[in-house]
């Protein structure tokens, strides 16, 4: 037993023991956390960036389980971009310990000049990527970290961004022509958990979550029964579930306006904490927005086309 | 499979966290209180909650400060209500940790309802990410030698850990299987249960900060559990218990990797595989030890061996 516990720790020394050079190597990729940070990186990139991308689809990043192979990774990149804001939890320290191996990390959703949070100032609602003119600026911001990580290429970066830009300004006059379509009286979203309330300031509709911004917090009873007398007042058509969250609470709801006479639908599905499948147009941060606008828009009474603004939605 | 030092850094802090639970675990199996872990993962979330409020950040400090004082009033309260409300250890437990998370989410629900406070976001660390956070032991010109800080912040409790027992074995000892001969001897069983339950709360909440919580919970009950299938004296049942934990995070590594490479299927979690190696471990036990099922068919069976407290 005391021979076991005495080779444990000579055994790691030896094996810890690494060349100062190798300390700061790496392979020079990018490491994001999530889709919506991937894909814009990935669009101002082009093929000059390898990207790798640690939370998946459908994953709520709080419930992320981490695997030995994205340590690996961590420790290979070149250069670290994540929201930040306590989106990521515990895992935004650790990506921040990077830096003092002289790697640069960068909490894309802190310190956004002309940008006002959400919550209040100590604790903000980290789910900027819901306005596209919020998420513009972390484009911005994305394109200056490139830039400055592999400056021969900043022409490259300098094009395509602009490029990107003009989709953006697309979707956000888009968001903001669909949601004026939707009756006044029924602009309300009402969805499971709090991460719709950039896309209701800035497109001008009520957001109410079933439960906390916590994906793991629960409706109190109370909290379903206002909601349900405020969605029979307001005779709202539909609610909606989010991809990464149960829809227990949601169902709910649901019941209860049925109980009072009032027939509520599942609007359909929004991305909230995650984007769908790589590779579709709803795997991508505008085929995501689109998504979620033309769902909401169309099952709130207003009258966009199904395919959504650049007719790639499939549903 | 890709080997890296980062394997031996996951191997490393996660043998030091098994070895570090399973020997409170151990004494915690003897007296059957072994879902303490499990009760103490629930019952931090008011200890979040109120450092939360009084300090108005989520910084990891605070956050393990009010998990630590949580973890240790669940022990403290369990002790009470089984002497005072004449209830059995598991139903005590019961009462206090459920009590105490429903106090959480109270808390929560009326005070902090706008943050993202769950003890998954805020307390519990990920024993895979534990070799990002390193500390440089010592270095030469040319090398250097660093471990991740969780191994040094689990080392320093496993020490501890030791220490206390080493120091008050036999007092431990006799408090666990017979109260009333250690109270006659004068051993004051009474103190040494809080310094025990003190010992698991504060391991168990340092545990959940470097590793998260799955390894913690599983090793804190599956190695002793194992242990006691093979052994029922006391000093080998600690050094079995601790060989067993340490297995059970090398095997459960290993197989993370290699496992489901072998089978073609994407990686797993290094944690969850150590607790699954945990479980098929006492499994073996069971089916092979010396009162395991083997034996029982076979008809081979000897009679149970007491417990001993001569050693």
């Amino acid at each position: 037993m005391k021979r076991l516990l005495s080779i444990i720790p000579i055994l790691t020394l030896f094996a810890s023991c690494t060349k100062k050079e190798d300390i700061a190597k790496t392979d020079g990729t990018i490491v994001t956390t999530i889709g919506m940070i991937a894909d814009v990186v990935r669009e101002i990139a082009g093929d000059k960036q390898e990207v790798i991308n640690l939370i998946g689809e459908g994953v709520d990043p709080h419930s992320h389980q981490p695997l030995k192979s994205e340590v690996d990774r961590i420790q290979n990149a070149g250069l670290v971009l994540y929201n930040g804001l306590m989106l990521e939890g515990k895992m935004g320290s650790v990506l921040s310990s990077r830096k003092e191996k002289g790697i640069p990390v960068f909490a894309l959703a802190e310190g956004l000049e002309n940008v006002e949070l959400i919550g209040d100032q100590a604790h903000p609602d980290p789910h900027l990527w819901m306005d596209a003119s919020i998420w513009a600026k972390v484009a911005d911001a994305i394109g200056v970290r490139l830039s400055d990580f592999d400056p021969e290429n900043k022409e490259h970066y300098g094009s395509r961004l602009t490029e990107y830009q003009k989709s953006l300004t697309d979707l956000h006059t888009y968001a903001l022509m669909a949601f004026g379509t939707i009756p006044p009286d029924q602009r309300v979203l009402v969805t499971a958990h709090d991460a719709f309330s950039y896309l209701g300031r800035a497109y001008g509709i009520e957001v109410r979550g079933v439960q906390g911004i916590s994906t793991e917090s629960e409706a109190g009873n109370k909290d379903i029964n206002d909601l349900v007398a405020y969605l029979v007042e307001k005779k709202i058509p539909a609610i909606f579930v989010e991809s990464s969250v149960p829809e227990k609470s949601v169902q709910a709801v649901i019941q209860g306006a049925a109980q009072e006479g009032h027939q509520v639908k599942i609007g359909g599905t929004l991305f909230s904490d995650a984007m769908g499948a790589p590779g579709t147009y709803e795997g991508t941060y505008i085929g995501m927005m689109d998504h979620n606008i033309t769902t909401i828009t169309n099952a709130l009474g207003g009258g966009v086309p199904q395919a959504g603004f650049q007719g790639k939605l499939n549903d | 499979m890709n080997w890296t030092v980062n394997d031996l850094h996951i191997i490393l802090v996660g043998s030091l966290c098994a070895m570090a639970c399973a020997l409170p675990g151990t004494f915690l199996l003897l007296r059957r209180m072994s879902m303490m872990g499990d009760a103490i993962s629930h019952a931090v979330l008011p200890g979040l909650a109120i450092a939360f409020l009084v300090s108005g950040t989520r910084t990891s400090w605070w956050m393990f400060f009010g998990a630590a004082v949580a973890g240790i009033l669940t022990a403290l309260f369990t002790q009470w209500i089984t002497r005072f409300g004449k209830v059995e250890r598991g139903a005590a437990m019961g009462i206090v940790f459920t009590t105490l998370f429903a106090i959480g989410l109270i808390l929560i629900k009326q005070s902090a309802d706008h943050v993202d406070l769950d003890a998954s976001c805020v307390l519990y660390g990920a024993l895979e990410y534990t070799p990002l956070n390193l500390v440089t032991l010592f270095e030469t010109e040319t090398s250097i030698v660093q471990i991740p800080k969780a191994a040094v912040v689990i080392a320093s409790t496993l020490l501890f850990n030791i220490i206390v027992i080493t120091l008050f074995f036999k007092e431990f000892k006799m408090a666990s299987f017979d109260p009333s001969l250690a109270k006659t001897q004068g051993f004051r069983p009474m103190l040494m249960h809080y310094l025990l339950m003190t010992m698991v709360a504060v391991t168990t909440v340092a545990s959940f900060e470097a590793v998260g919580s799955i390894i913690v919970i599983a090793m804190l009950i599956v190695p002793p559990a194992t242990a006691f299938l093979l052994t029922r004296r006391l000093s080998v049942l600690i050094a079995t218990s601790m060989t067993v934990a340490v297995l059970s995070a090398v095997l459960g590594h290993l197989s993370s990797q290699a496992l489901p490479y072998l089978l073609g299927l994407p990686e797993t979690t290094s944690s969850g595989m150590m607790a699954t190696a945990a479980g098929f471990l006492f499994l073996l036990a069971w089916l092979f030890g010396p009162e395991g099922l083997i034996k029982k068919q076979t008809g081979e069976l000897e009679k149970p061996p007491e417990l001993e407290l001569e050693d």
